[in-house]
């Protein structure tokens, strides 16, 4: 992956992602979810470049539903549209709606950069050192998981090839028995070699692959101050947004500022890297 | 000092009612000796070497002592044990402990609590020595048996230690992987002194260089001696493990020889071009080859595939005929598409063009039913994928009621002794044949067997070459993929060269082999500026004999 923020150490990655989750979840002012949703689609692109632009037009059926089906539920609304089966469909349960679905569509985005950039070794290397049983189980799990399925495809395979495989249900317990005892065989001799290695034998430590740049101290800097004028805007009532039972969102303030430029972090250290990168090549 | 020194050591099961699977076994090894161990599966070469490292050391009743540097081994700290006595194991996938290479490299390090510093270094010097940095950040799932292996030992090096063993390490890898990985061995106990004591099947590549060569049988350690004198001995006590022995020592023997025996190809070339310098028989008789095949088993038409839409093919146009009734190899490079081929006859894999026809009928014209049940029928590369119950009796039981049947293939695949055994508990051979009677339970017509001679030693092969030649007898065609050029050249009756996604010649093995000159046995290598088209021990030493009358 040539993304310069998944290049950054976990920690920063991961401070950033709990800002990001952690405000998205509170804020319901429409101005600043249109930045959460923009942003998060730009880097999701960046990330994973033509096949990102499916699933996130796949998206927006999803965003139709949930936003035309609040005031179904919800009747609460000075503005009714029209009624349906005698209940009042209104405008602001609608608009209600948008924001939900809104929230809830910008989180599946911002998780899905999330899932992109913080990969399983780097989230265990941020947490190794505090907890290190719990994260070798993790790593162990991570790598049975993918195990599984390849012996699970061996299992059905091979009995597949002398004709076995028939009767469904009963076929499915035969694999799960065999692909048990496989598997603990396997586990001895994982076991084994652990303790070989002197797994036990002393207090573990954890190695640690990633270290902290000037880049990376840089970075938690911004972010920090950026975080903080966001919550001080928040604090003034700048995302204050009320539907029912009248509209009363604040007008759109300075807030927005720091805020979007908070989410803009990944994508303007990609597009930076991207510049630099283009002009040391052209200067060769 | 001695390294190791083994003193009057016995050892039994607690399950074997007394039998001792080790009898009394005196060794001493020398700091910065490469031994070999070798003997037959279920000799105690496993059950010694456990013994060597406490936490490994399997229940049970011990008498004798092992001395690490002159202290009693139980008296060794664990720590000690687990930094200065390496282990590598035989299945490369299951000693992996974590997901990812850099991880696993540290594995040892991180048990032993050594700081950052100290990790990284020799980390990354361990990942420069072995040729890692490339694939350092890689997920351990994508890489190739190999270089798993290479990675288990690799670990297990960053922790330093003084004595490296290794429990057939190449067992699961194919002959070019295990050579690299035998190399790195050998450079690791020359550049940096390190001890090593190894099992091998894989006898030829090591043989050469081992300073000594120790022979169990039965738990009893038979001969103790350097590799040169242990052929002469083997050959002169008429020991089944001189099958064992490398291509050049068993024609020497066998064509009675004279002189020093010849360890390494190279060797087995000057003393051929000195013993028969102008040979007045040249060749042995041609096989005929037929260039029609009159009713084939099986025919594959331009087979085209791949496993998903954008991957590049793996199959390239695939078309073979096999004549009924043969025993038709393929051999070919890792990954060239050879068992994807024997799943595509299955219809595991669907090609996307191209026709398979099994007895001239195309596949998909049979229902399932009708076509693996006494028709067709695979044996997959990991016997262990075909055991489902408990008891080898009860896995047979699966395929028929009829009793008298599992009794008669359980005769002819010589498995009559282990059927009430866990299928588990049997060692590689073994279970290879259990899993092969479950297949014939099928009586297939047309057998596909997918690398059936990987990790099982030369005793064994033999076993399987006989049972395969009576299955022959009984008109059963047999379609085999293998890396196992030895073998394809002593057994099979035709050889299909399989290489970039398609098959690119066939011919008979003597013809075959005998015109490559790289891709070809140990035996037409030594021999081919001395004789032409002696592909196998054999028929090198028939020749030699011939030459002498």
């Amino acid at each position: 992956m040539t993304d310069a923020f998944s290049k950054c150490h976990p920690a920063v990655n991961f401070l950033f992602f709990v800002g990001v989750i952690g405000t998205g979840v509170v804020i319901g002012h429409p101005a600043y979810l249109l930045a959460g949703i923009v942003t998060g689609a730009i880097y999701y692109l960046l990330l994973n470049g033509a096949k990102g632009l499916k699933m996130i037009l796949g998206l927006l059926p999803l965003y139709i539903f949930l936003t035309a089906i609040n005031p179904l539920l919800n009747t609460y609304g000075a503005t009714p549209l029209f009624y349906l089966l005698g209940r009042p469909y209104t405008l602001e349960a609608l608009l209600y709606g948008g924001t939900i679905a809104s929230m809830f569509v910008a989180m599946l985005i911002w998780f899905g950069c999330y899932n992109k950039v913080l990969t399983s070794d780097k989230f265990t290397s941020l947490f190794g050192n505090l907890i290190p049983a719990i994260s070798l189980l993790l790593v162990m799990v991570l790598r049975m998981v993918p195990n599984f399925i390849r012996k699970t495809q061996q299992i059905i395979g091979a009995r597949k090839s002398i004709g076995k495989g028939a009767q469904k249900l009963q076929e499915g317990m035969t694999v799960l028995g065999a692909l048990t005892s496989w598997a603990l065989e396997g586990s001895v001799i994982t076991g084994d070699s652990m303790r070989a290695r002197g797994y036990g034998s002393a207090k573990r430590s954890s190695f640690v692959i990633y270290r902290m740049t000037v880049l990376d101290r840089l970075l938690v800097v911004i972010m920090a101050a950026l975080m903080a004028f966001t919550i001080l805007a928040a604090s003034l009532g700048q995302m204050s947004a009320i539907f029912t039972p009248a509209l009363d969102i604040a007008p759109v303030s300075w807030g927005v500022i720091p805020y979007t430029a908070y989410l803009l972090i990944p994508v303007a250290l990609h597009i930076k890297e991207a510049i630099s990168w283009h002009i040391s090549r052209s200067r060769i | 000092m001695a390294h190791f020194q083994i003193q009057d050591l016995s050892f039994s099961y607690p399950t074997a009612k007394g039998k001792e699977s080790l009898h009394h076994v005196n060794i001493t090894i020398q700091k910065g000796e490469y031994v070999v161990l070798c003997g037959k599966s279920g000799s105690g070469k496993t059950t010694l070497l456990r013994q060597l490292k406490s936490v490994l050391a399997p229940h049970g009743k011990r008498s004798g002592e092992i001395l690490f540097n002159g202290t009693p081994i139980e008296k060794v700290s664990q720590r000690d044990q687990s930094s200065k006595i390496g282990y590598v194991m035989q299945n490369p996938d299951d000693q992996i402990v974590t997901d990812k290479v850099w991880h696993e490299l540290a594995f040892g390090l991180e048990s032993l609590g050594c700081d950052q510093k100290t990790m990284r270094a020799r980390v990354s010097e361990m990942a420069c020595y072995f040729g890692i940095a490339d694939w350092f950040h890689k997920d351990v799932a994508t890489l190739s048996g190999g270089q798993k292996q290479l990675l288990n030992l690799a670990s297990i090096m960053a922790m330093q230690p003084e004595v490296l063993i290794l429990d057939e390490p190449t067992s699961q890898l194919d002959p070019i992987a295990a050579s690299d990985f035998l190399n790195t061995v050998r450079k690791i106990n020359i550049e940096l002194g390190t001890t090593v004591i190894i099992t091998e099947h894989r006898l030829e590549d090591i043989f050469p260089y081992a300073d000594r060569a120790i022979v169990m049988d039965a738990g009893r350690v038979i001969a103790d001696d350097t590799p040169r004198n242990i052929g002469k001995l083997l050959y002169a006590q008429k020991n089944d493990m001189f099958a064992a022995m490398p291509t050049p020592v068993r024609v020497f023997y066998g064509a009675e020889g004279a002189g020093n025996c010849p360890l390494t190809v190279r060797e087995g070339r000057n003393w051929l071009s000195n013993a028969y310098s102008d040979p007045k028989v040249k060749a042995l008789p041609a096989e005929v080859l037929e260039d029609e095949v009159a009713n084939p088993a099986l025919s594959l038409k331009e087979l085209w595939f791949r496993y998903e839409k954008d991957s590049p093919d793996v199959l390239r146009g695939v078309s073979a005929e096999v004549p009924n009734g043969s025993l038709y190899a393929i051999v070919g490079g890792n990954g060239a598409g050879k068992s994807t081929t024997l799943k595509a006859i299955c219809g595991i894999c669907k090609p996307y063009r191209g026709k398979v026809k099994v007895f001239g009928k195309p596949i998909e014209k049979y229902k399932s039913a009708e076509l693996f049940c006494g028709c067709l029928a695979m044996l997959p590369q990991d016997p262990k994928s075909l055991f489902v119950k408990k008891t080898v009796r009860e896995d047979l039981a699966e395929m028929t009621k009829d009793e008298k049947k599992i009794a008669e293939i359980a005769a002819i695949c010589e498995i009559e002794g282990l059927l009430d055994s866990h299928p588990y508990d049997l060692s590689g051979g073994e279970q290879q044949r259990s899993a092969l009677a479950k297949v014939l339970l099928t009586e297939p017509k047309l057998l596909l067997l997918d690398e059936p001679t990987k990790g099982i030693d030369s005793f064994f092969k033999e076993k399987l070459a006989a049972i395969l030649c009576k299955l022959k007898e009984q008109g059963i065609t047999v379609v085999m993929v293998s890396h196992d050029v030895e073998f394809c050249a002593k057994y099979a009756d035709m050889v299909s060269m399989f290489f970039d996604g398609q098959i690119l010649t066939t011919d008979t093995p003597r013809r075959f082999f005998g015109n490559n000159s790289f891709y070809t046995t140990a035996a037409n290598r030594m021999s081919r500026h001395v004789f032409s088209m002696a592909v196998t021990a054999e028929d090198v030493i028939e020749l030699c004999g011939r030459n002498r009358e």
